[in-house]
């Protein structure tokens, strides 16, 4: 008999020829794959099973549904996941009582522990000895000796197509039953920028902290829940029994155990650089920022090197260097090679910092004025107390040169952009040197200032933000139709329109015929396309979708006339509200609008309510190059803040009603960001629930929306 | 959710040219069963409520066993043979507590009760009922029309999988009331999905194993579950019921009754419901004489913090700052689930095991439940 294999199915066949072979020959004329196959998957089961064991926790927090009030609309979705409190499961990897898990199971922070080993009647009481935050691995220790440690299958001979066997002990409560099953192949192998293992067999909380075992019952990995977008230890549950899911290798959590013995925690090796563009994929890497203090800060990168190779290894894209950093530790080190101009540079041993101190915004104190042609930037308003307003920088002024006060001279400014690419890449405490052409007389002068990091303050009351002299329509505008205490939204009809406008205006809804997807824009009577308009996108609440366009469009209807913004609200494609993934349509949406119009793009903002605001904090952190500040109302981050970055800025304006249950999780989210040293404006409102804004915190949301641009 | 839509999985196990042909090609398993199943058509088709099920031949004149589903509350329903046949059904009797129907095809001119005279193909229920329960590990197919993606003569789909775990049905406490306490297949096949529910479970040779159920989340991971009620299925309740003593007064006295798919399948064809299915109302369970430390969060962990002197938990010797972590092996999360547990599963003089956490070591401890003291402000009412 000719037999051909397919390579990929190499070894589990050499597995199956042996169950075969060990059957007398004579007794089984007529031999059965399936059933052979159905046998090895078994033992390979049963000889990992003793390493595979029962977890279960006592206490902690409990993520809940927010109920709908009684009557009322109904209330956001789930505001994170509700954690089960059923057995979880954990593997022993070494004999003398540590045991490895998935971070997933320990997430809500449980008080008690047991631990219990097939074959051994007594539970034991565990205690996490450290995590690994970079793969979401939690190693226990229990008082246990003897141990069985399952083989390890190397990372060099995992192939794709290998059979792969998820094992868990969630479901059957008798650790001496064989372990709970699924049956896959291996997907990928370095998955998770080189962390994982992917596989096709279910993964899911029945059996995260088991393991991914071949068919001859040496183990490929920890079953972990992993998403390739975000971080945490409850990213990728949800798409849990999806035919996605991860492992990492357990050689790989071997390596690392020394350390994690010591009861360190291992935190991710930061270079602390990031890319120029977004598009990580094409462009070349060259740096565009470098984090203060951070390992590349202390090597000598700078911005503009571009990087050429890690490691021996050519750098063709920024993706290529994220792949090479993906599985580094902090502690680790680099050989890197970069191009400063046409010389090459050569870096050896650079150590990975754990945390990269925040990047913090310099800033200066005025707010520019916008659509200025002429050279310099005319200073619109200058902040009280600020570092323009003690160098005696006045409204009106022109700043024509501004640079660090070491240079021999300061480089000249020719616009707006210029300027604040110049102070991004200053931190405060510089001293600078600042070239004025003053308002009357046209006095040229040099000043000096001391640059400050960006203060948590909103102006009361702005000027008008182009040269040309506007009377604002009304002094004191009503309050729109969607904030609260809401004078009983009588609004004025407004049929004086004195210009024709050359584009459509007003409330318009526009669908996207081939993805099905629709949104709407509003665009003030007044739009002048050589106005440059902010741009606010609004999230809706869950299952508000193309019901609150109209709404929101007459509640900013006079701000966005007097301020020159447009606004748009992209619609959910399902009415239990956003989902992350939605993130690249909406962001095409947004992008559609900002081709069409003139949109200033420092004042392009994500704003929405409950899972709207979420969704919010989600596209402003995902969409860099698009969103300059994000504003969300009763609403929390979902996953936890990326790093301030200078050169894709991000302003942070965050409100929550006192009587909001979830008003402890928003603060928190608020000092999450401070931490990170985004400029966060905060505003707990009284007697509130989760309404929409108050007068006052409307208007201080405009304000700060109009003084994104501040320098 | 992304899992429930995942697509199917057809048969297709083996492309690539393999060892040797198994003995049972599924495309023959597959085709003898798809003739001993249905597809069921019956009320719904609002809201998430699917107009659409399956159901499983049993006898050769036409009873069907299928879910206990609201797809069977109409008197239209329809079933839809595998030769394309479309044929009137009438429900006969249903188990809550298994979560089962037997439905049987209505030929015109014949009683429901009369032999139909139809002989169609059918899985023996019997010897079903009567087989060893299959392990983790073992293959299964299961095949149901879900998502209604057959019509008429088109067979049904096909899902190749492996049994995950044979055990206790994880969502019989907490987020929602499941009848069935008994064991259940759980499947590593995203079978349970709209439609699905009544399609069979089959092993690799095509032997009935149990009944695809409903859509249902499991409470203790919060994720699909993807199970079938086995045809071995088996429960126990207690119960107490109400006689006449020899004096005419009313006592309670306790009963055992067992409900089987066996006894189903058997007294069911005999058009009889098979149990008595009044339910003991929920009492205050037994007594223990714990105090526990304030019940603040949602999950406070049973915490003792003092007992009631003479009481079973004095007389068992718990003190103060034990952890109550687990009764008869059942994981006790909070002070909450402590009183679930012992308002549902325990009675008066009902001895338990408690493992509790003292210091670094958990010691297991016997108590024997109390009667729980009359409550001194609330006036017991007369008889």
């Amino acid at each position: 008999m000719k037999i051909t294999i397919p390579n990929a199915a190499r070894p589990w066949v050499a597995v199956v020829a042996v169950a075969l072979l060990a059957a007398p020959v004579s007794a089984q004329p007529k031999p059965d794959l399936n059933d052979a196959t159905e046998k090895a998957m078994k033992a390979a089961s049963a000889k990992v099973a003793p390493a595979i064991v029962k977890i279960e926790t006592a206490g902690g927090a409990e993520t809940t549904l927010v109920a709908p009030k009684k009557g009322g609309p109904p209330g956001p979705p789930a505001a994170g996941i509700r954690k089960g409190v059923g057995p979880t499961t954990g593997l022993v990897v070494s004999a003398d009582g540590y045991i490895i898990s998935s971070a997933f199971n320990f997430s809500n922070k449980p008080t008690d522990i047991f631990v219990t080993i097939p074959g051994r009647p007594q539970r034991l009481v565990a205690k996490i000895v450290a995590n690994d935050q970079t793969r979401m691995l939690t190693l226990l220790k229990i008082d246990a000796k003897d141990l069985t440690v399952p083989d390890v299958f190397p990372k060099k001979d995992v192939e794709v197509g290998q059979w792969g066997l998820t094992l868990g002990r969630t479901l059957d409560n008798n650790v001496d039953h064989p372990p709970s099953m699924s049956v896959g192949i291996v997907s990928a192998t370095n998955r998770i920028w080189g962390k994982a293992i992917q596989t096709d067999a279910k993964t899911s909380p029945v059996n995260y902290g088991g393991a991914l075992v071949s068919i001859d019952g040496r183990v490929y990995g920890v079953v972990v829940p992993a998403s390739n977008r975000a971080e945490g230890e409850t990213a990728g549950v949800d798409v849990y029994d999806g035919g996605i899911g991860f492992a990492v290798p357990l050689e790989d959590v071997l390596a690392t155990l020394p350390r994690l013995k010591e009861g360190k925690d291992l935190r991710r090796g930061l270079l602390g650089v990031s890319p120029q563009g977004t598009d990580v994929y094409n462009a070349v890497p060259v740096i565009g920022a470098i984090q203060p203090d951070s390992a590349a800060a202390r090597a000598g990168l700078q911005v503009g090197d571009k990087i050429t190779e890690i490691n021996g290894k050519k750098v063709p894209n920024y993706s290529t260097l994220q792949h090479i950093m993906g599985p580094m530790y902090e502690s680790d080190e680099l050989a890197l090679k970069v191009l400063r101009g046409d010389k090459e540079m050569e870096f050896k041993s650079v150590k990975l910092l754990g945390t990269t101190t925040a990047y913090v915004a310099a800033y200066f104190g005025i707010l520019p004025m916008r659509d200025d042609a002429s050279p310099g930037v005319e200073v619109r308003f200058v902040y009280p107390k600020s570092p323009a307003d003690v160098a005696g920088i006045k409204a009106g002024d022109r700043i024509m040169k501004f640079g660090p006060a070491a240079l021999p001279a300061p480089p000249p400014v020719a616009n707006r952009a210029a300027f604040i690419a110049a102070i991004q890449r200053l931190a405060p405490g510089a001293e600078v040197k600042v070239e004025v052409k003053r308002k009357d007389g046209g006095k040229v002068e040099t000043v000096q200032a001391k640059l400050v990091p960006v203060p948590d303050e909103i102006p009361e009351k702005l000027p008008p933000a182009t040269g040309k002299k506007e009377e604002p329509k009304k002094e004191e505008p009503k309050p729109p139709l969607n904030v609260r205490a809401d004078l009983g939204g009588q609004e004025e009809k407004k049929d004086d329109k004195k210009e024709k406008p050359k584009l459509e205006t007003g409330y318009m809804t526009r669908t996207d015929e081939a993805l099905g997807r629709e949104y709407w824009v509003y665009v003030p009577d007044n739009y002048d396309p050589k106005v440059s308009h902010g741009l606010i996108v609004w999230f809706h609440q869950a299952g508000q979708g193309g019901k609150d366009g109209e709404r929101m469009a007459k509640t900013f209807e006079d701000f966005a006339a007097d301020n020159h913004f447009i606004i748009m609200g992209p619609k959910a494609s399902a009415e239990t509200g956003w989902k992350a993934n939605e993130t690249e349509v909406v962001v095409r949406d947004v992008k559609t609008v900002i081709g069409q119009y003139t949109i200033d793009r420092t004042r392009v903002i994500a704003h929405g309510q409950a899972n709207g605001g979420e969704m919010a904090f989600y596209v402003g952190f995902n969409a860099r190059d698009v969103f300059r500040g994000v504003c969300t109302v009763g609403a929390i981050l979902g996953n936890p803040p990326k790093d301030n970055i200078a050169n894709q800025p991000l302003a942070f304006f965050i409100s929550g009603g006192d009587k909001d249950p979830l008003i402890k999780d928003i603060v928190e989210s608020k000092n999450l960001l401070m931490e990170k040293r985004f400029p966060v404006i905060f505003r707990e409102m009284k007697e509130s629930g989760k309404e929409y804004f108050d007068v006052k915190t409307f208007n201080d949301f405009l304000n700060w929306a109009d003084s994104l641009d501040r320098i | 959710m992304f899992t429930r839509y995942t697509l199917l999985t057809v048969v297709a196990l083996f492309g690539a040219p393999a060892l040797a042909p198994a003995a049972d090609p599924f495309a023959d398993t597959v085709e003898k069963a798809n003739k001993k199943l249905v597809k069921v058509f019956g009320a719904g088709g609002f809201a998430r409520l699917n107009n659409y099920g399956t159901g499983i031949i049993i006898s050769k004149d036409g009873h069907i066993l299928t879910v206990a589903s609201q797809l069977l509350d109409t008197s239209e329903l329809v079933v839809h043979l595998y030769d394309g046949q479309r044929m009137k059904a009438q429900v006969i009797v249903t188990e809550p507590l298994l979560d089962v129907a037997l439905i049987k095809i209505r030929v015109e001119g014949k009683k429901i009760d009369e032999d139909s005279g139809l002989d169609l193909d059918f899985f023996d229920a019997l010897t079903a009922v009567r087989r060893p329960p299959a392990a983790a590990g073992d293959w299964i197919l299961g095949m149901s029309n879900t998502f209604e993606i057959a019509l008429r003569d088109e067979p049904l789909s096909v899902q190749r999988g492996v049994i995950s775990a044979y055990t206790k049905m994880a969502g019989r406490r907490g987020i929602f009331e499941f009848p069935y306490t008994g064991d259940v297949y759980m499947v590593d096949a995203i079978t349970n999905n709209p439609g699905a529910a009544g399609g069979a479970l089959l092993d690799k040779k095509g032997e009935l194993l149990g009944i695809i159920g409903r859509e249902l989340k499991n409470s203790l991971t919060e994720t699909w579950m993807n199970y079938a009620i086995p045809m071995n299925a088996k429960m126990t309740l207690k119960t107490t019921i109400t006689v006449k003593d020899k004096d005419g007064k009313d006592v309670e006295q306790e009963k055992t009754v067992t409900v089987s798919m066996e006894e189903f399948v058997t007294k069911g064809a005999g058009y009889k419901t098979p149990v008595d299915k009044t339910l003991i109302p929920l009492g205050l369970g037994g007594y223990h004489g714990i105090i526990f430390v304030p019940n603040i969060l949602e999950r406070t962990p049973a915490y003792v913090e003092d007992v009631v002197p003479g009481s079973p938990a004095d007389k068992a010797g718990l003190r103060p700052d034990d952890l109550v972590s687990f009764i008869d092996g059942e994981p006790i999360i909070s002070i909450k689930a402590l009183d679930e547990y012992m308002r549902k599963f325990t009675r008066p003089n009902q001895k338990i095991v408690l493992e509790v956490r003292r210091g670094e070591s958990l010691q297991s401890i016997e108590m024997t439940l109390g009667q729980h003291p009359p409550k001194p402000k609330v006036p017991a009412p007369k008889p």
